[in-house]
């Protein structure tokens, strides 16, 4: 009997470990090369890979793979990949139609929809012409087109997304170097705070930065100039001395706040307009230009 | 003396049942239940569109609970890739693009290829001479054909688009759809006057990829088949015809496969050859179509293939399921009418919202378990008449129990 369990044992064992993944080069873009059996050859698309296969990614490229036939995923950044290390991108989900028709009930039912009005940034993406040099299923706001930035950790840069993407990634660039990123982030959200990567900048700098959804490109790219701390108490005492003669703080810091924006200073322009509002909380313009500013920025 | 758990839940269930049972069997809930249908009979046989100002009617024309599945739903994003089929986007590739990555494809011995373009008229002569040579040459490939339909009765049928005519097989492309509608049916088969038997294009790719698969095809006849869309594009291997010609595909590829030719584009602004289907992101209203055409006919031959057919039932259980639903809602709603009138209509309209969200989910869970596509809008349609009839039934009752002393358990001006 106890032989008979190890048989068991054993032929269970040997059918896992045979389970190997198997791997599919979907497509790919640019250098992309594959190492099976210690043999390097150039990637070529419906190439059937095993687990024990590496595949080398050069810089600027990308290879999107499927494992078993069913999880396709994609890998941008360039470095060397042994397929065995991505056992867990073979895991597919499985849906209960059931339990994701309850969810979207639920959600449905306690979700508003919102309105135009209360949400100005959502509902004035619109846009009444063409556009050339490409289709982007990323929108830019345009006020972020150039901004000065030199301290804050809140303010983030966002975008908006024409398709429906669940990754996005950002990507930092330093000013003599458009084609390889000095920093990249993949997120979820449509946005992500100048904090994340403010230590990746030097001061006195400028960089341009760009999000796409994962696996695209955006050509569209914005500047972000990291101004030293000198440069801005200058811009700041230059606005401060602008005032009127007998100007309350909060009234200073308002109109601190406001030419700071004008002046593409959004981060500060942001704890000026707190300030304000802070300072005299019973100014309904004060509190409704901060609410505003948060709404389009996408600040929380 | 505290009452034990399940005596407790017992109770509550006797009650529950007892509300929608205490007047099953009543005369007036099986008429009135009569009278909903003779409603919706009469309402149907107005020889007027009733529909034409009503903005919900028109915005719901397309409307199937089921594409929820998809695009709410997430049905199918586990279906693994169907590695029978292989799509080549053709892109913008002209005639001797065209020629030479078929070509190129047929010699890396593909089982069946399938050109999903027609050619009207002749071009470059130099162009269509090559294309004409590379149809003769390749016996594995089949065209695609533009059917002309004419005749009173649309039973003449012409060939078009089929200007280059060599290809040893020609089979139709087209689907009898309206062009702005969803697109669930197609004809696998069609006949014209003299019985003469044409070949949709995924029929004719079945057909020569695998005769058994056909053959239970050819059994169920000349009629509409539903489509199980199971894949969207991402769901089929998809290669550039640049990295064909560049030697980027490896050799095995399409050794003993399906090829379709075909264009495929995920920009959501080039609608060229793109169609609506179940699987749009957007199920209602307006929307932009979201597949290419030789994805679904990609989607009707994995189906095929996978004898994967969705079971349509037949109108009679539909109006049975109906009869029942309303049956039943009309106890539970004469019940609250005569007992709790004030709860009434509170009590109709959460029962209407909760029957509306459960016979949707057994439409979809019919359809995703068992492919069973039930139709069911009849069913909600009888619940939210029911509520309406009532008050007509109450005041047709009492003046028949007036007339001709009818027993009812209506009683005058009740409320």
């Amino acid at each position: 009997m106890k032989q008979l369990q190890f048989l068991i044992l054993l032929c269970s064992f040997t059918v896992v470990a045979s389970a190997q993944n198997s791997f599919l080069l979907y497509s790919f873009k640019g250098n992309v090369s594959v190492v099976e059996n210690n043999v390097e050859a150039k990637a070529k698309v419906g190439k059937p890979l095993n687990a024990g296969a590496t595949v080398k990614v050069a810089a600027g490229s990308a290879v999107t793979l499927i494992c078993n036939e069913a999880a396709m995923f994609t890998l941008t950044k360039a470095g060397t990949y042994p397929l065995s290390k991505f056992g867990d991108s073979c895991r597919v989900s499985s849906n209960s139609v059931s339990a994701n028709y309850v969810k979207y009930v639920w959600a449905s039912m306690t979700k508003s929809s919102g309105s135009a009005g209360s949400n100005r940034k959502a509902y004035m993406n619109t846009v009444g012409a063409v556009s050339r040099g490409g289709m982007n299923n990323v929108w830019i706001d345009n006020r972020l087109d150039t901004i000065n930035y030199s301290s804050g950790n809140i303010f983030p840069l966002s975008w908006k997304s024409y398709a429906e993407a669940k990754d996005f990634e950002f990507s930092l660039y330093s000013n003599d170097n458009i084609s390889t990123p000095i920093y990249s982030n993949m997120l979820t959200k449509l946005k992500i705070s100048i904090g994340t990567f403010s230590g990746k900048m030097k001061q006195g700098n400028s960089y341009y930065w760009t999000a796409a959804i994962k696996g695209e490109e955006n050509d569209d790219l914005k500047i972000i100039n990291y101004v030293s701390k000198e440069t801005f108490n200058a811009v700041l005492e230059t606005i401060k001395l602008q005032g009127a003669a007998f100007e309350a703080p909060a009234e200073q810091a308002y109109r601190i706040a406001f030419m700071l924006e004008d002046a593409h200073y959004l981060s500060e322009a942001y704890q000026y307009y707190s300030k304000a509002a802070t300072l005299d909380a019973a100014n309904a313009l004060y509190r409704s230009t901060l609410m505003s500013f948060k709404k389009d920025y996408e600040i929380k | 003396m505290k009452k034990p758990l399940h005596k407790h839940i017992g109770h509550h269930a006797k009650k529950v049942h007892g509300h929608f049972t205490k007047y099953l069997y009543e005369r007036d809930t099986i008429f009135a239940t009569i009278w909903v249908f003779i409603f919706i009979v009469v309402l149907g046989a107005i020889p007027l569109n009733l529909g034409v100002i009503n903005p919900i009617k028109l915005s719901l024309k397309d409307f199937d609970s089921n594409d929820l599945s998809y695009s709410k739903l997430h049905k199918g994003e586990d279906t693994p890739l169907d590695n029978r089929i292989v799509i080549v986007n053709i892109g913008l590739a002209d005639r001797e693009g065209l020629s030479m990555m078929i070509d190129k494809v047929g010699s890396m011995k593909p089982k069946v290829m399938a050109l999903d373009v027609t050619f009207d008229g002749e071009r470059d002569p130099y162009k269509d001479s090559l294309l004409t040579e590379t149809f003769a040459r390749n016996k594995n490939l089949i065209a695609a054909t533009r059917l002309e339909l004419s005749g009173k009765d649309g039973d003449t049928i012409k060939m078009g688009g089929n200007y280059i005519s060599t290809a040893s097989n020609y089979a139709y492309v087209n689907f009898f759809n309206d062009n702005l509608s969803t697109i669930r049916n197609y004809d696998p088969f069609l006949e014209d006057y003299k019985k003469k038997k044409f070949k949709s294009f995924s029929s004719a790719i079945v057909e020569a990829y695998n005769p058994k698969a056909y053959k239970k095809l050819e059994k169920k006849g000349a009629h509409k088949a539903i489509i199980n869309y199971t894949r969207t594009v991402k769901k089929y291997l998809v290669v550039e015809n640049e990295a064909i010609l560049a030697g980027d595909v490896d050799d095995s590829t399409f050794i003993d496969k399906i090829v379709l030719f075909g264009y495929i584009n995920n920009n959501p602004n080039d609608i060229d050859d793109k169609k609506f289907t179940p699987m749009n992101e957007r199920y209602y209203g307006k929307s932009i179509p979201d597949m290419n055409g030789i994805v679904v006919h990609a989607n009707i031959i994995s189906m095929v293939l996978d004898n994967n057919y969705i079971k349509k039932v037949p109108l009679w259980v539909n109006l049975l399921i109906a009869v029942v639903v309303c049956w039943l809602h009309m106890s539970f709603f004469v019940r609250y009418y005569l007992e709790s009138h004030i709860w009434f209509h509170l009590v109709a309209k959460i029962a209407q919202v909760a029957s509306a969200i459960f016979f949707v989910w057994l439409g979809i869970y019919l359809f995703d378990k068992y492919r069973l596509k039930v139709d069911l809008k009849m069913s909600l349609i009888v619940i939210v008449l029911a509520v309406d009839v009532i008050y007509f039934y109450e005041a047709w009752a009492v003046w028949m129990h007036k007339k001709f002393n009818y027993k009812t358990v209506f009683k005058p001006h009740h409320h």
